[in-house]
C-alpha cells in the first residue's frame, strides 16, 4: 500500500447511527405500529416429526378479533430453499411455507392473525391439529443409519442435506508414511445460537397496487425481497422491502423465515397491515443456531513439529431443513486445508437432518467447528513433540502464497504477525514457563494458559460471485450522500463505509449522510455477511467516491484554468498543488446556477472481490476450580490482522463481541434438545447461560495492520467472524495446561471437567470426547 | 374488554392513557405512550432490555401491570436528555467510547448506569459489573460499556449531576 496520510479513515469518528440508539430514537421493526394494524401469531407443532392428519381452524375463525387463519390449504405450495442465500442454489429445494407435515418440534402449522396479540395468542389453542407421528431421528449418528427414518424425500440419498464434500490435495498416504508422530481424535460440539437481542419481527403492509411493503429484521434484504416475490408470485418491483436500525443478527438474520412469508399472506388477506414478532421463546425453537458437529481428525507431524498429513471426517447437522448446510459444510470442510500449512489434506465433509430446529448461518460459519478440532490436536501434537506451542504454531503458520481454502494465493504474513505479536504483548513464553499453575488465595484453583489461531475470508467466494454497490451523490449544496444496501446490523459498517467516502473523495466526514435499507432506493446489495463489507462494499464506495472526485475536480480545473491532475482536494476546499492562496469549494466549482447545479454528480462502484483472509490469534488465561469445576477466562488477547483499520473503535468492538460469544460456546451455551422427542429444554435466557457483565475477562485487543489485501479500501479486510473463532480452542487449551485434562467438545462444563479430573486420577487417562 | 385510565408522570410530564387489565407497563409504554426507545427483548424479565425507574427504582417494565404503576413518576430512555441538543453525560461517554452496536441493549443500559451512577458517580469495576447483572448485551463483550460509564461517572460527579435528590436505594 502506498503511504499516506489519512484524514478520516483509522480514526474513531461519531458513529451516526449511534445518536438514534443512545437516544432511543432509532426505529428497529418493531417500534413501527400502524392504524389498523392486525397481531400475527403461529401455531407450533408439538411433535417433532408427524404428518398433519387433520387440522381444524373453526374455532379460532369464530373467535372475536381472529381476523384470518392460514394453514397448508390456504397458502402458495412453493418449494423453495430454507435459505435465499446464493449458496442454497447447491440445497434441493426442501421447504415450503406450510406443509401437511412437520419435521422438528416448533415448526409452524398454522398462522393466526387478530385485532391483538393476546387474542392471536388465544386462538392458538383453538387451533385443533390430529397428528400421525413419524419416527424421529434427533441425533447425527441416528440420522446416518442405513435404515434411518427419512426426513425428507428430497435430496441425494439417506438423510443427507448435499452430496458429501470432499477435498484432496497431494499424497496423503505418503504424508502419513513420513510422519514421526501421527494423532488421531473425535471431537464434538453443541449447538450454541446467536440470540441477538431483537427477537425477529416483521411487519407487511399491501397497497392496492397489491405492492408489499414489508419492514423485516434482516441482514439480506434483497434475498428477502427475491425469496418473498418468487413464493407470491410478484415482480420484483412490487416487494419493496425496509429495514432501519437491527438489535444484531450475528448471520442467523440471513434466512427467510417462515413467519415472513405468513405475516406477507396473512396481510394480504386481510387487506391490513400485520406484525408478526417472535416471543424469545421462538428465536430459539424457530431461529438459526450453529451447527452442532461430530469430527474425527488424524494429523501426521515430523519430529521438528512440521505438518504433513491431515485426514478429517466432519458431519454437520442441520436440523429439519437445509438452510446454511451447504455453505457451512463447504466453507468448514475447506477452511481445513489451510491456518497450519499442509501439503496432504484429505477433508470429507457432510451435511445431515434431523428432526431438530434448523441449523442456519452463524459467525463463524462452519469454521468454528473444525478449528476447534485443527488447533487443540495441534496443541498435542506441540506437547508430545516437546515444542512449544506458540512455536509449533509459528512454524506451520500459513504463509504468503500458500494456497488458502478459496483456492487463491494468501498474501502476507498475517498469521505469523498475530502470534508472534501475542507472544510477546501477552509475555507468554514466561507465563507457560511458570514453575506451577496454583492460584494465590484459591487452593482449589489451577491456572493455565492457552493459544488458538484462526484465518477467515472477508467474502464468500468462490461459493458465492458476491457483488458490492455503492451509490455516492453530491447534492447541490455540495453535501454528500451515500446510498448503499449494506445491511446495519450494529457493527459501524455504515459510518466506516461514511469515512471511506470521505477520505477519497476529498470531503469532510460530517458531509457525507449515508441511506440504506430500502430495496426501492439503495443499490443492490448481497447483504450483511461474511465479513464483507468494509471489504467489499467499501471498495464499491472509494470506486464511487473517485469518480466523483475525478468529475469535480474536471470542473475546478476549467475555473481554476488548470490541469485537473495538479489539483488536489481537501476537506471540500480545491486547491492547486505548488500555488499556495488558490482555492475553491466544491460550491463554488459545481456550485448551482439559480438552484441548478453545474453537473449532477452521481456515481456507483461496483465491485466483485475475490478473496482475503483475515489472520487471528487468541492468548488466554483461565483459572479452573478443581471443587467446582468451574472453569473461568480471566484474561484474553485477541491479536487481529485486518489489513488497514478503518474505525478503531468498531473494529475492537467486533472483536470483544466475538470473544464474548466464544467463551459462552465454549464453556456455557448450549441450546440443548432433547434426543428422546426432539423438544427443547432451554428456550429461554435464563437456561441458555450467556456470559454476562459479571462472567466477562479483561480484554486486551490489539489490531494490526500486517497484511493488507489490495481487494479492500486501503487495505481492509474483514473482522466480523474472526474473533469467534479462535477464542473456543485457546481456552480448551488453557484448561489442559492449567489442569492436565484434555477436552475435544464444548461447552466443557463443570460437570465435564469434575469427570475428566476423576477419570485422570483413576487411570491418569485423558478424558476427552 | 374493559380498560382503566392510567395516570403517570413520564419523562416529567404528565400522561394519561386507557390501557386494558393485563397489558404491560412496556406495552403501555411503547404502545399507548409511543415512547418505543424501551424495548421487548424477551417480555418475561430475563434481559433488562425494558429497565425504566419507576419512582426512582429500576424495574423491568414487562414485569409489572400498567395499572400497578397507577400515578407513578416514571423515567424512560426519551427522558434522559435535559433537551434534545443536550445529551446526558452516560449518552455521550456511551457514543465516545463505542459501548453501543446493535444498541437494542442500550436504553435498558443507559438507564441502569443511571441509576447506578446518580447514587454512586465512582463506582469500582465489580460494582459496575454487579449493576449491569440484569442487563444483557450480546455484541459488545461489555468491556465499552464499563468504560463508559466510568467516563460518564466522573463527569457527573464534576458536574454535580450524581448528587442524588433523594437517597435512593442501592
Amino acid at each position: 500500500m502506498t503511504k499516506q496520510d489519512f484524514r478520516i479513515v483509522g480514526k474513531s469518528v461519531k458513529r451516526d447511527d449511534v445518536i438514534e440508539k443512545v437516544t432511543g430514537e432509532g426505529k428497529y421493526t418493531g417500534d413501527y405500529h400502524m392504524p389498523g394494524m392486525l397481531f400475527g401469531k403461529i401455531k407450533r407443532s408439538e411433535i417433532a416429526h408427524a404428518k398433519i392428519k387433520s387440522i381444524d381452524v373453526s374455532k379460532a375463525l369464530a373467535y372475536p378479533g381472529v381476523k384470518a387463519v392460514l394453514t397448508h390449504h390456504d397458502v402458495p405450495r412453493v418449494l423453495h430453499y430454507g435459505s435465499p442465500h446464493p449458496r442454497s442454489a447447491s440445497c434441493t429445494k426442501d421447504q415450503y411455507i406450510l406443509d401437511d407435515r412437520v419435521r422438528f418440534w416448533g415448526e409452524g402449522v398454522a398462522a393466526v392473525a387478530a385485532t391483538s396479540e393476546e387474542i392471536a395468542d388465544e386462538a392458538l389453542d383453538l387451533i385443533e391439529v390430529e397428528y400421525e407421528p413419524l419416527p424421529g431421528v434427533y441425533d447425527i449418528d441416528t440420522a446416518q443409519l442405513p435404515d434411518a427414518p427419512l426426513i425428507h424425500d428430497v435430496g441425494p440419498g439417506g438423510n443427507l442435506v448435499i452430496p458429501p464434500v470432499h477435498v484432496e490435495r497431494g499424497d496423503v498416504d505418503k504424508g502419513f508414511a513420513e510422519a514421526d508422530l501421527i494423532l488421531e481424535g473425535e471431537f464434538a460440539g453443541g449447538r450454541p445460537t446467536p440470540t441477538y437481542m431483537e427477537p425477529n419481527v416483521c411487519v407487511a403492509d399491501w397497497d392496492g397496487s397489491n405492492k408489499l411493503t414489508f419492514w423485516t429484521s434482516t441482514q439480506t434484504s434483497f434475498m428477502v425481497r427475491g425469496a418473498l416475490a418468487e413464493v407470491l408470485g410478484l415482480p420484483l418491483n412490487k416487494v419493496r422491502v425496509l429495514v432501519d436500525h437491527m438489535g444484531g443478527g450475528f448471520g442467523a438474520k440471513q434466512d427467510l423465515f417462515q413467519h415472513e412469508f405468513l405475516c406477507a399472506l396473512l396481510a394480504k388477506k386481510c387487506r391490513r397491515p400485520v406484525k408478526m414478532e417472535f416471543t424469545r421463546r421462538e428465536t430459539f425453537v424457530a431461529g438459526r443456531s450453529r451447527h452442532p458437529f461430530k469430527l474425527w481428525l488424524k494429523q501426521g507431524f515430523r519430529k521438528d513439529g512440521t505438518l504433513v498429513a491431515r485426514e478429517m471426517k466432519v458431519v454437520f447437522e442441520s436440523g429439519a431443513y437445509g438452510s446454511h448446510s451447504p455453505g457451512v459444510t463447504n466453507v468448514g470442510t475447506a477452511s481445513a486445508t489451510s491456518l497450519y500449512r499442509c501439503d496432504n489434506v484429505r477433508l470429507n465433509g457432510r451435511a445431515v437432518y434431523t428432526n431438530t430446529p434448523i441449523a442456519g448461518a452463524y459467525r463463524g460459519y462452519g469454521v468454528v467447528q473444525t478449528y476447534y478440532a485443527l488447533d487443540i490436536q495441534m496443541d498435542e501434537a506441540a506437547e508430545k513433540l516437546g515444542i512449544d506451542p506458540a512455536e509449533m504454531r509459528l512454524r506451520n503458520a500459513v504463509r504468503e502464497g500458500d494456497i488458502a481454502p478459496s483456492g487463491h494465493p494468501i498474501i502476507g504474513h498475517g498469521l505469523e504477525s498475530c502470534i508472534s505479536h501475542g507472544v510477546e504483548a501477552f509475555n507468554w513464553a514466561a507465563k507457560k514457563g511458570a514453575p506451577d499453575r496454583l492460584v494465590a488465595g484459591r487452593p482449589s484453583a489451577r491456572k493455565g494458559y492457552g493459544i488458538g489461531c484462526e484465518m477467515h475470508g472477508s467474502s464468500a467466494y468462490p461459493g458465492i460471485k458476491e457483488q458490492g454497490n455503492a451509490t455516492v451523490k453530491m447534492n447541490e449544496d455540495g453535501s454528500i450522500t451515500l446510498l448503499t444496501g449494506a445491511a446495519g446490523l450494529g457493527t459501524g459498517a455504515h459510518t466506516a463505509l461514511a469515512q471511506i467516502v470521505a477520505e477519497e473523495l476529498g470531503v469532510t466526514f460530517s458531509s457525507v449522510s449515508v441511506v440504506h435499507g430500502d430495496t426501492d432506493v439503495v443499490p443492490w446489495d448481497i447483504g450483511a455477511f461474511a465479513s464483507h463489507t468494509t471489504y467489499m462494499v467499501g471498495t464499491a464506495a472509494k470506486m464511487a467516491a473517485a469518480e466523483l472526485r475525478a468529475r469535480v475536480l474536471v470542473r475546478a480545473a476549467e475555473k481554476l484554468q488548470e490541469k485537473a491532475e495538479n489539483l488536489e482536494m481537501v476537506d471540500g476546499i480545491i486547491t492547486v498543488t505548488g500555488k499556495p492562496g488558490t482555492s475553491l469549494t466544491i460550491l463554488e466549482a459545481m456550485g448551482p446556477s439559480r438552484g441548478i447545479p453545474a453537473e449532477h454528480l452521481i456515481a456507483t462502484g461496483s465491485y466483485m472481490p475475490t478473496k482475503s483472509y483475515s489472520f487471528g490469534a487468541h492468548f488466554v488465561e483461565v483459572e479452573v476450580d478443581t471443587e467446582t469445576g468451574i472453569i473461568e477466562c480471566k484474561k484474553v488477547m485477541p491479536v487481529h490482522d485486518v489489513g488497514k483499520i478503518i474505525h478503531p473503535i468498531a473494529a475492537q468492538g467486533q472483536v470483544e463481541g466475538g470473544v464474548q460469544q466464544g467463551i459462552g460456546h465454549t464453556l456455557t451455551e448450549n441450546y440443548v434438545i432433547d434426543t428422546s422427542n426432539g423438544r427443547s429444554l432451554n428456550a429461554g435466557l435464563v437456561d441458555y447461560k450467556m456470559p454476562l457483565s459479571m462472567d466477562m475477562p479483561d480484554i486486551e485487543t490489539v489490531l494490526l495492520e500486517a497484511a493488507p489485501d489490495p481487494g479492500g479500501p486501503w487495505g481492509a479486510k474483514g473482522i466480523g467472524e474472526d474473533p469467534i473463532i479462535a477464542i473456543g480452542p485457546a481456552i480448551a487449551n488453557a484448561v489442559y495446561d492449567a489442569i492436565g485434562v484434555r477436552f475435544h467438545h464444548y461447552p466443557i462444563t463443570p460437570e465435564d471437567v469434575l469427570n475428566g479430573l476423576r477419570a485422570k486420577q483413576k487411570d491418569g487417562a485423558n478424558a476427552g470426547l | 374488554m374493559t380498560k382503566t385510565v392510567l395516570d403517570l408522570v413520564v419523562n416529567g410530564e404528565s400522561r394519561s392513557f386507557a390501557v386494558e387489565g393485563h397489558r404491560s407497563l412496556l406495552d403501555a409504554l411503547r404502545e399507548e405512550a409511543g415512547l418505543t426507545g424501551t424495548k421487548k427483548g424477551c417480555d418475561v424479565g430475563d434481559c433488562g432490555a425494558c429497565t425504566v425507574i419507576l419512582d426512582g427504582k429500576p424495574i423491568n417494565a414487562c414485569m409489572i401491570l400498567a395499572v400497578e404503576a397507577q400515578g407513578a413518576q416514571i423515567t424512560t430512555i426519551e427522558g434522559l436528555q435535559a433537551s434534545p441538543d443536550d445529551l446526558h453525560p452516560l449518552q455521550q461517554a456511551f457514543m465516545e467510547h463505542g459501548a453501543s452496536q446493535c444498541g437494542f441493549c442500550t436504553p435498558g443500559i443507559l438507564i441502569m448506569a443511571k441509576h447506578l451512577l446518580e447514587s454512586n458517580p465512582l463506582p469500582t469495576d465489580e460494582e459496575i459489573r454487579f449493576g449491569l447483572s440484569g442487563n444483557i448485551c450480546r455484541c459488545t463483550g461489555y468491556t465499552k460499556i464499563f468504560d463508559a460509564i466510568r467516563t460518564a461517572g466522573k463527569r457527573m460527579a464534576e458536574t454535580g449531576m450524581a448528587l442524588p435528590a433523594t437517597k435512593v436505594e442501592a
